[in-house]
């Protein structure tokens, strides 16, 4: 399936425009390009600590803007300023509540939108982010830019307050300090000027509790800009459908009395599948699969997060040795109980 | 991802021969992100991600609370045998094991072996990383501010290693322990290694837990664009020491200095503490310090920065001059750091002197003489001035003659002295020397009974400052925000005064009784007194702190104040916010007596130093669960080294104004 309408930007852009990208590439002229697509966002807020503007990026000439989904856009006018000063009305097309993304349209044309670059890169990559952050360009002022290169390219594991982030895929971490008030929306460019992803919303790191700076890929940006832009509705995330956890397997861990309470086995029970992998009592749980599992509600998670059929592996440690215990795949479930000796 | 690459490559590879030159200006930014690339894969091997393990980090207060990891973090494999560099962020003290997840993804546990703890640095030991690359350290003497810095992690994501750039902002920090960056740290890449463009490692990124971290945590300086890597040559330095098992402490030599500069001031020893390892290798006070390990110093900064990065166990050599004119030698002497110094007992000879002859060369004017003290057991008289201090059958500092021609040298004297030890005093009136043998005693807990206070400081001879009432005046100290502004009750003469601030009720109001029996008790004991209210004139707050130091200055200005003499004291509320003026001024103030005022949670107790510990007096005691209190109250200040005594309440349910204006007036007991 090709994203018809994200090539039909791509041609529009060469038709119509002198596109910045490429021709331009001191970071001087780079900087000045990749501002041009981004805009400021005004909207509702300015409430307890909740900012009434944000960042977007033009994503196509006719006026598509691509922001992040937030409080600033629950307002009747939601005003979007362009980098020529230009103030605009926009609609609001709709919302990825997965993703945390929004498309807005504004009724103009000739926009200097940005140019998408192609694949990912990798950590390491120069990179410079375009954004109204802490609402410091003011009227016609141009969005700020700051420098810095791509951290890591990891799936995303955040929360913000109590609550986990709904989107799980994979963002660009950066190594600045990207993600301020404002700055939801905003662009990050490569050393050519071509957009590489769009600043998310302030969140926290869940596995580390630091403050995350990221940045939503533009592939994931452009294929949820292009469901929005076609009509699709893109429903909310649900709540696994097969619930799966620890007891099915035959582990029962110590309780969970504490803040986070180690994932100590208290039994294993017999004949189940984690008593034929061998896993005894007093093992202490590290990891379930690739994640690490420092207490017993995160081992319960991904536990829960593993899809029905996929091999279950375990690590533990054991009188100071790591042990890695093979389960075979995760049953499926059926009247919340997996099925007697459904695992090997 | 169905993304029309064609389509793209085409599009950019028309725009970029339709430009051809202006493409090159972009060239030294794409060749730097090259080398950064290179600089990384060079050390990636070697990266690996440290996983707390659940059984020893939830020990205690949460992760975050109490600043360890509460995530993954990184570490550097400084050995193939299985050697693992990370920070006591990701393993604290309380761990027993950590989880390795090596560059193959493979998980192995890891124990730790020995720390560097002012540094904040762990050495695990795990199984052999035979595929790690042999990592090369930058000489720190080669390091320039400015130079490309590369943080590479393995927090984020085990498979990947993680990369922040940044320069190099400082060579030196937290007194040598450390170089800074502005390449972003977090507890992702902590432990992880800090490259330069080339790939060889400066150091082991690390919250620094110097300095800084008093005021804020390490951890909390993440997104600041500062951040500290230990050098890995300091590191390496010690690598035999940690692999063998061993806990390298901050090592601490024992001695304070004259100067209140701590920074530009000559490094002349004040004070030497009993049993420390100074104290061991024979420094004494009035030695001033000209070299540390063959190193010129000059000021206080340059021995901080001579002695910081040493440990616990090693052996420094530290060169002095000793003597005056002629006299004068210089000799080195060899301490061994110590982890932590024995606890400071004070000693007296019971006297007061006189304060305020700020002429160095000026010897200590006894005032006044504690009745039953050692100074009086040996026949001694106010009015003589200390000329020397010998200490008596004394091997470490040679029996000879400490010179005490000014207070403060007296106070270094007594320091290095501990109680039951006899001393010859060189006692002078008028032209005449005598020597005096005296033994020193344990510095007393309450204040004597009918004792005559000493008297204020320039009325030699003692005596008490007699006077009734009318030798003191009631003055309103200025102060802009307070509804009512403190009370002061100053007693008349110009030498500086001992000065007693009381927090009784928040009002602010003293009625007459009160008032009256403040002003007699000030008066016999010549001190000073402040009855401040609260700014909502309701209940003691922090924010009344600010209004009392100014209370202090505004009264200063009208009446020499006695440094060494300063006292706070309250009863219940009035008595905890005591405790916190006290936590503020620090060791400005040497006195603290409250009623029934337990200690307030989180307060900072300073352990006692020679020259500025603290008389406390606690009292009161309602019930069971108070007296409990009081007792661990008492227990605890005890242990930090104070003098801790009983403030009896007064009969009739007044302030016991008298007993504490005779005790502040005895604050500067020596």
């Amino acid at each position: 399936m090709i994203p018809y309408r994200a090539a039909a930007v791509l041609i529009a852009l060469l038709t119509t425009r002198v596109v910045g990208a490429a021709t331009e590439s001191s970071p001087q002229l780079v900087a000045a390009s990749a501002a041009h697509s981004v805009v400021k966002i005004y909207g509702a807020g300015g409430l307890r600590g909740l900012e009434a503007y944000q960042s977007g990026i033009i994503i196509s000439p006719d006026g598509r803007i691509a922001t992040a989904m937030s409080t600033v856009l629950d307002s009747d006018g939601i005003d979007c300023v362009l980098d020529d000063g230009r103030r605009f009305e926009a609609t609001l097309l709709g919302v990825d509540p997965r993703r945390e993304l929004a498309v807005l349209s504004i009724d103009a044309t000739d926009l200097p939108a940005a140019v998408p670059a192609e694949g990912r890169v990798a950590a390491g990559t120069r990179v410079l982010a375009v954004s109204n952050m802490f609402g410091v360009a003011v009227g016609d002022e141009r969005a700020s830019v700051q420098r810095g290169v791509i951290a890591s390219v990891v799936p995303l594991e955040a929360r913000r307050g109590a609550a986990d982030a709904p989107y799980t895929g994979t963002v660009y971490v950066l190594d600045f300090t990207t993600n301020n008030p404002g700055s939801p929306g905003g662009a990050i460019v490569d050393s050519r000027g071509r957009l590489l992803g769009m600043i998310g919303k302030e969140l926290r790191s869940s596995a580390g509790g630091i403050w995350l700076n990221y940045a939503l890929p533009v592939d994931e940006l452009l294929v949820g800009c292009e469901a929005l832009v076609a009509g699709r509705g893109v429903a909310a995330p649900t709540a696994a459908a097969t619930p799966f956890d620890l007891a099915l397997l035959g582990i029962v861990l110590v309780p969970d009395l504490l803040d986070r309470t180690p994932p100590f086995v208290e039994t294993v029970l017999p004949g189940s599948a984690a008593a034929r992998a061998g896993l005894v009592a007093d093992d202490l749980l590290i990891a379930v699969g690739a994640r690490a599992v420092g207490s017993h509600a995160a081992a319960e998670r991904a536990v829960g997060a593993i899809p029905s059929g996929d091999p279950v592996r375990l690590s533990v440690i054991r009188t100071g040795t790591v042990v890695d215990c093979e389960l075979g795949p995760r049953p499926a479930v059926v009247d919340g109980r997996a099925p007697q000796g459904a695992a090997p | 991802m169905n993304w029309p690459h064609g389509m793209l490559k085409l599009v950019v590879a028309s725009m970029l021969s339709t430009v051809g030159g202006a493409a090159t200006a972009g060239e030294p930014t794409l060749a730097e992100e090259a080398a950064f690339g290179a600089a990384v894969r060079q050390v990636a091997g070697a990266v690996v991600r440290i996983e707390p393990v659940a059984g020893a980090a939830v020990v205690g207060a949460a992760g975050e609370e109490a600043g360890v990891a509460s995530g993954p973090s990184t570490g550097l494999v400084v050995d193939p045998a299985g050697l693992v560099f990370t920070t006591s962020f990701a393993v604290p003290e309380t761990a027993r094991e950590a989880v390795v997840v090596l560059p193959d993804g493979r998980r192995v546990a890891a124990k730790p072996l020995g720390r560097d703890v002012p540094r904040g640095i762990v050495l695990l030991k795990t199984d052999p990383i035979p595929a790690a690359p042999v990592i090369e350290p930058v000489p720190r003497g080669s390091l320039a501010p400015g130079q490309w810095t590369i943080a590479v992690g393995r927090g984020w994501s085990a498979a990947e290693p993680s990369v922040s750039v940044g320069i190099l902002s400082a060579v030196e920090r937290g007194w040598g322990l450390a170089v800074q960056t502005d390449a972003a740290v977090s507890p992702m890449n902590y432990g992880g290694p800090l490259v330069d463009i080339a790939g060889r490692v400066i150091g082991i990124v690390a919250p620094l837990p110097a300095e800084p971290a008093k005021m804020m945590r390490g951890t909390e300086l993440y997104d600041a664009g500062i951040g500290f890597a230990v050098p890995l040559e300091d590191l390496l330095a010690v690598l035999p020491r940690l692999a063998a098992g061993e806990s390298l402490a901050s090592g601490i030599l024992g001695i304070s200095y004259r100067s209140r500069d701590a920074i530009n001031g000559a490094p002349v020893i004040a004070t030497v503490r009993q049993g420390s390892p100074a104290a061991r290798a024979g420094l004494r006070p009035a030695d001033r310090i000209v070299a540390v390990d063959g190193r010129p110093v000059r000021r206080i900064a340059d021995v901080r920065h001579a002695v910081a990065p040493r440990h616990a166990g090693d052996v420094i050599d530290v060169e002095v001059e000793r003597g005056r004119g002629d006299e004068m030698n210089r000799i080195t002497m060899r301490p061994a750091l110590a982890a932590t110094l024995p606890p400071w007992r004070r000693a007296i000879l019971g006297v007061v002197v006189a304060n305020g002859d700020e002429d160095d060369n000026e010897s200590a004017r006894i005032d006044w003489v504690l009745p039953g003290g050692p100074a009086d057991r040996a026949g001694i008289a106010a009015g003589c001035r200390v000329a020397s201090v010998v200490p008596l059958d004394d091997a470490s500092t040679g029996g000879e003659a400490v010179e005490a021609p000014s207070n403060a040298a007296l106070v270094g004297a007594l320091a290095g002295l501990e109680p039951g030890r006899k001393v010859r005093l060189g006692l002078r009136r008028g032209d005449e020397v005598t020597a005096t043998d005296i033994v020193l005693d344990e510095m007393i807990r309450d204040v004597p009974d009918e004792v005559p206070p000493p008297p204020a400081s320039g009325a030699p001879g003692g005596g008490g400052a007699g006077g009734g009432v009318d030798a003191v005046r009631v003055a309103r100290l200025g102060g802009a925000d307070v509804t009512v502004p403190p009370l002061a009750i100053i007693p008349a003469g110009r030498s500086p005064a001992p000065l007693l601030i009381w927090f009784g009720s928040p009002h602010g109001t003293v009625d007459d009784a009160e008032a009256t029996a403040w002003k007699g008790a000030a008066a016999a004991a010549g001190v000073a007194v402040i009855l401040p209210g609260s700014r909502d004139r309701r209940e003691w707050s922090g924010d009344d702190i600010g209004g009392v130091v100014r209370a202090i200055e505004s009264l200063h200005a009208q009446r020499p104040l006695d440094a060494s003499r300063v006292a706070v004291a309250g009863r219940g509320p009035g008595g905890v916010f005591a405790w916190l003026v006290a936590e503020r001024l620090g060791t400005a103030c040497r006195g603290v007596a409250v009623l029934d005022a337990p200690l307030p949670r989180r307060f900072q107790i300073d352990d006692a130093e020679p020259g500025a510990a603290k008389w406390m007096l606690l009292g009161g005691s309602r019930d069971d669960d108070a007296a409990r209190r009081l007792a661990t109250d008492r227990d605890r200040l005890a242990r930090a080294g104070h003098a801790v005594g009983t403030l009896p309440e007064s009969g009739d349910g007044g302030p016991p104004a008298a007993l504490l204006c005779r005790w502040a007036a005895m604050l500067g007991l020596l």
